[in-house]
C-alpha cells in the first residue's frame, strides 16, 4: 500500500494543469464507447490507465490502418481514442492476473468499461464485487443495452443499439427502405458522453452522497431517450400515433433537405421569409421564385418537386463553397456538406488550433483531431500517443503496486500480462 | 440509496433554448444542480410553440417535446429587453455558481452580460458558452439549424445508401449529444474551479463537439487519404459482416444483425440452418464475406424476411448472435427493455395534466435522480426573487406589473 501512496503523489500534477487533475481513471474497455469515455478524462488531465487483455484491445485489429497493413500498434481507431493514456496488460481471467486488477482498482477513482455484463459476472468484476474492495469506486459501465432489462443478457455492438432506439426509423433513410445509421459509432459515442457526464457528476460529488456508485448506461437508451423520446414520445403517449422518415430533410418545410451542387453537396436551407429572399438573391431573383406557389415555406413543400427541379439546376453550375459563403452573407443558413476530406482541411478549425500533430513510435507524426471544447484556464487535448500494447507495465505494476522485477518476469511468462 | 444528489449546493443560471443549451441545464439538474432558466413571454421560445400539446389544447406551457427536453430545468421569466430584467438578472448570476448559454457569439456582450460583466458580480463564475462553430475563428457567425450543423463535421457525408449521395437525418442529433457533453465539460470546469478556485469561459463549439464522432473515418483519411462515403449499415471500419439492418414480416419491420467474430458467425449460419449458400470459399472467412458483402446480405435478407423481428431476434441470440430489432416510434413506450428500466415516465404536471417524457437515461445506483414535469413559464420566480434575491413582495409585485419579471 505504501506504493500507492508514493505512486499518486509523484502522479499528482500540479493545480492548473488539467479540469480533472488528480483523478485515477482505469480503463477496461474496448473498440469505442469506453475508451472514448476514458479519453474524455485523459485528454482533460486525469491520470488514466488502460488495461488491456494481453491480446490488446479488439480496435487495434480494426484500423484503418496505413495501407491497410494490419497491424496492432497501427490502428487508427486505437490511436485516436487513447491518448494521454498509459497502458498495461492484464488477463483477468486468471487468479494473478485478477489480483492485478484489484491491486489497480483499489489505487482508481474510476472504472470505466464496456463489457458484456455476462463477461463481467464471469470474472468475477461484477459492481458488487468490486464495491466491497473499494467502496468509494465510481464505476462507468457503457453497454448496448445496460446492466438491467430484458435485453441485457444479450450479445450486441454499436449497431444493435442505434437501431433499438426508434432514430434509424423515425429519421434516417427512405420510406420503404433500410433504415440507417450514420457510418460511424453513434450510439456507442453518444453512450460514451453521457457515461463522462454522469460519472464526472458522480465523482465530483462523491463525497457530498456519502461514496461511489455505478453509473448504469445503456447506449440505446440514451438516444432513445433523449433524442427520439424527448421529440416524440409525448405524441406516442398521448395520442398513440407517431412518424416515419420521410428520406426528405423537413418534409413539411422547403426548401430543407440536402441537394447536390456542382461539386458535391449543400444542406439548402430556406424556410423564414428573409432566408427564401436571401436564397433568391442569391440566384439572381429567377421568376419561377416568384410564382404564387413558391410564396411560403408551407407550399414549397407541397410543390417541392418541381422547386427542387428549379433550385438544383442553379447548384448544379455552383461549387458548395460559392453557394454557402453567398447563401450565408445574405442571411440564409445554407451549408456546404463537407466530405470527411473537406472537414479535416477546414481553414476555420485550424486557425482554431483544432488538430493537434502527435508523435507516435511505430505511425510516425500523425494528425488527430484536438479537443472537443475549450478550456482557456486548464486546455485539454491529446498531447501523448495512445500506448503500446503493454507499454507501461513495468512501470505501473512495479511502482504503483510494488512488484518486482522478478515477479513482473514470472507474470510475463506466464501469459498473465 | 441517497437523498443527496452529487450536484447539490451548485446553481446554474440558464439562458439556453431551443434544445442544446436546455438539455444542459436538465443533465445537471438530474445530477442534482439547481438550473434555473431565464426566460420571457415577451420572446417566447420556438419549442413551446410546437405540438403536440397537453389534452391536445394549444398553450405555451402545453407542449409535449418542449417538456420532455426541458424537463428539470427550472423557469425564471425575465425580459432581457429590459435593463431592470439584466440587472435582476445579474444579481441571480452573483448567486450561482455557472451560467449557460446558446446565441451566437457576440449576443452576450451586447446583452451587457458578456464574461467580463459576469467576473465583476462572481468573480470565480463559469461561463459555459455553445455557439454553433466557436466563439472565434473564420465561421463564428455561420447559420445552421441543429440538423444541418452536422454538415459543418463531415459527418453528414457518410450517411446513406451505399454508392449513393448523403441522405439527411431529419432532426438535429447534434442538440441532445452537444447538451449531454455540455455538461460535462461544465463538470471539469467546476472540477477545476474545486481545485484552483478559478472560473472560466468555456468555448464549446458544437462543430467540434461533434466531429469527434467522425474520428474513425477522420483516421482513414489521415493515414490513407481515404475520403468516406456512404454505405448503407456496413460496419464503419468494414470490419464485420453481415452487419446491416434486415427486413422482416410485417410492413416496415426490420433486424439488425452484426457478426464480428467466427463463433458468431457459426451461431448464425447454425440459426439459418446452416444453408448451402453459407458453406462455401465465399463466406467462411471474414475477408470473403467482406470481399461478397452484397451477395451475402441478399442471402440473409431472403431469410430474414419469412420471419418476425423480436422472434428472431430472441432466436438469434440464443445462437449467441448480435441481433436486435430495429424499433420504430411506437414501439418504445411498449418495449419490454425500456419498460423494465423505466426509461419513460409518466408524471403530473403542475398545471394539472399528465404527461409522459423521459426520465433518467443513465442509472446511477446510489443517486438517482428526481424526475420533474416540463417547467412552465416562470414556476420558480418566488423562488429565484423573493428566496434568493430576498426581493419584497411590494417590489416583486411592480416587477411583474410593468412586465420586467415576464
Amino acid at each position: 500500500m505504501t506504493g500507492v501512496v508514493a505512486e499518486s503523489a509523484s502522479q499528482a500534477r500540479a493545480p492548473g494543469v488539467g479540469a480533472l487533475a488528480g483523478i485515477k481513471v482505469l480503463d477496461f474497455g474496448q473498440m469505442v464507447s469506453a475508451p472514448y469515455c476514458a479519453k474524455l478524462f485523459s485528454d482533460y488531465g486525469a491520470d488514466v490507465i488502460k488495461v488491456e487483455p494481453p491480446g490488446g484491445d479488439v480496435a487495434r485489429q480494426m484500423g484503418p490502418f496505413p495501407g491497410d497493413v494490419v497491424h496492432p500498434e497501427k490502428s487508427g481507431l486505437y490511436f485516436i481514442n487513447n491518448t494521454n493514456k498509459r497502458g498495461v496488460t492484464c488477463d483477468v481471467s486468471v487468479a494473478a492476473g485478477r489480483e492485478l486488477f484489484m491491486g489497480l482498482l483499489r489505487w482508481a477513482d474510476v472504472l470505466i468499461e464496456n463489457n458484456l455484463p455476462q463477461k463481467m459476472r464471469a470474472w468475477n468484476l461484477s459492481y458488487a464485487q468490486l464495491q466491497a474492495i473499494n467502496p468509494n469506486l465510481v464505476m462507468i459501465s457503457i453497454t448496448p443495452f445496460g446492466q438491467t432489462g430484458p435485453y441485457s443478457g444479450w450479445n450486441g455492438y454499436d449497431l444493435n443499439a442505434f437501431h433499438l432506439t426508434g432514430t434509424s426509423s423515425r429519421y434516417c433513410g427512405r420510406p420503404g427502405e433500410m433504415p440507417l445509421e450514420h457510418g460511424t459509432f453513434s450510439a456507442d459515442y453518444y453512450g460514451a458522453i453521457a457515461g463522462a457526464t454522469w460519472g464526472m457528476a458522480a465523482v465530483y460529488g462523491r463525497d457530498l452522497v456519502g461514496g461511489g456508485q455505478l453509473v448504469d448506461v445503456s447506449c440505446a437508451e440514451a438516444i432513445a431517450a433523449t433524442f427520439v423520446g424527448g421529440q416524440n414520445i409525448g405524441l406516442v403517449a398521448q395520442e398513440g400515433r407517431f412518424d416515419k422518415r420521410t428520406g426528405v430533410g423537413m418534409p413539411l418545410g422547403a426548401p430543407a433537405t440536402i441537394v447536390p451542387c456542382k461539386d458535391g453537396h449543400v444542406w439548402m436551407l430556406a424556410l423564414e421569409r428573409g432566408q427564401w429572399d436571401g436564397l433568391c438573391k442569391v440566384m439572381g431573383d429567377p421568376e419561377w421564385a416568384s410564382l404564387e406557389m413558391f410564396q411560403d415555406m408551407f407550399v414549397r413543400a407541397q410543390n417541392a418537386d418541381i422547386m427542387y427541379s428549379f433550385i438544383n439546376e442553379w447548384t448544379a453550375q455552383h461549387t458548395k463553397m460559392e453557394i454557402m459563403e453567398k447563401c450565408q452573407a445574405a442571411g440564409c443558413p445554407i451549408t456546404a456538406v463537407f466530405t470527411i476530406a473537406e472537414a479535416a482541411e477546414q481553414p476555420h478549425l485550424k486557425a482554431r488550433d483544432y488538430f493537434v500533430d502527435i508523435e507516435h513510435p511505430d505511425l510516425g507524426r500523425v494528425r488527430n483531431l484536438g479537443a472537443p471544447f475549450k478550456l482557456p484556464a486548464c486546455p485539454g487535448g491529446p498531447v501523448r500517443p495512445a500506448p503500446r500494447l503493454g507499454q507501461h507495465n513495468a512501470e505501473v505494476y512495479g511502482r504503483l503496486l510494488g512488484l518486482s522485477n522478478a515477479e513482473l518476469a514470472a507474470l510475463k511468462g506466464k501469459g498473465v500480462i | 440509496m441517497s437523498k443527496t444528489l452529487p450536484l447539490k449546493g451548485i446553481r446554474v443560471i440558464n439562458l439556453g433554448w431551443v434544445w442544446a443549451g436546455p438539455v444542459v441545464g436538465q443533465t445537471l439538474a438530474f445530477l442534482g444542480a439547481e438550473v434555473l432558466k431565464i426566460e420571457s413571454r415577451q420572446r417566447l421560445d420556438m419549442t413551446r410553440t410546437l405540438p403536440p400539446f397537453a389534452e391536445g389544447k394549444p398553450g405555451p406551457d402545453r407542449s409535449l417535446s418542449n417538456h420532455a427536453c426541458w424537463a428539470g430545468n427550472g423557469s425564471v421569466s425575465l425580459n432581457l429587453k429590459e435593463p431592470e430584467a439584466r440587472e435582476l438578472a445579474l444579481r441571480l448570476i452573483a448567486h450561482s455558481d455557472v451560467v449557460v448559454e446558446n446565441f451566437g457569439p457576440g449576443a452576450m456582450e451586447r446583452l451587457d452580460m458578456g464574461y467580463d460583466r459576469l467576473k465583476q458580480v462572481k468573480p470565480d463564475i463559469i461561463l459555459f458558452s455553445m455557439p454553433a462553430a466557436g466563439l472565434t475563428g473564420p465561421l463564428e457567425h455561420v447559420r445552421t439549424y441543429g440538423l444541418s450543423l452536422t454538415s459543418l463535421t463531415g459527418l453528414d457525408s457518410l450517411v446513406g445508401y451505399k454508392g449513393g449521395g448523403p441522405i439527411p437525418v431529419e432532426n438535429a442529433f447534434s442538440d441532445p449529444l452537444a447538451g449531454i457533453f455540455g455538461a460535462f465539460a461544465v463538470l471539469a470546469a467546476l472540477n477545476h474551479r474545486r481545485n484552483t478556485g478559478q472560473g472560466q469561459h468555456v468555448d464549446f463549439s458544437q462543430q467540434e463537439a461533434v466531429m469527434q464522432m467522425v474520428g474513425p473515418a477522420y483516421m482513414d483519411y489521415v493515414l490513407n487519404g481515404r475520403v468516406g462515403g456512404p454505405k448503407g449499415n456496413e460496419h464503419p471500419l468494414n470490419a464485420a459482416a453481415p452487419h446491416s439492418v434486415f427486413p422482416c414480416r410485417g410492413d416496415d419491420r426490420w433486424i439488425s444483425i452484426a457478426v464480428q467474430t467466427d463463433a458468431e458467425w457459426e451461431g448464425l449460419k447454425s440459426a439459418m440452418g446452416d444453408p448451402a449458400w453459407a458453406q462455401g470459399q465465399a463466406f467462411s472467412m471474414l475477408k470473403a464475406r467482406l470481399a461478397n458483402i452484397d451477395a451475402l446480405h441478399a442471402h440473409i435478407a431472403e431469410w430474414t424476411a419469412q420471419h418476425d423481428d423480436r422472434v428472431l431476434a430472441e432466436e438469434l441470440q440464443r445462437h449467441g448472435v448480435a441481433a436486435a430489432p430495429v424499433l420504430n416510434c411506437g414501439d418504445l413506450l411498449t418495449d419490454p427493455h425500456y419498460k423494465a428500466r423505466g426509461t419513460f415516465v409518466e408524471v403530473q404536471h403542475p398545471l394539472g395534466f399528465r404527461e409522459t417524457i423521459y426520465g433518467a437515461y443513465v442509472k446511477m445506483s446510489r443517486t438517482p435522480p428526481e424526475v420533474r414535469p416540463g417547467p412552465y413559464i416562470g414556476q420558480d420566480n418566488d423562488h429565484a426573487f423573493k428566496e434568493v434575491l430576498g426581493l419584497s413582495d411590494e417590489r416583486y409585485r411592480d416587477l411583474v406589473e410593468r412586465k420586467i419579471i415576464y
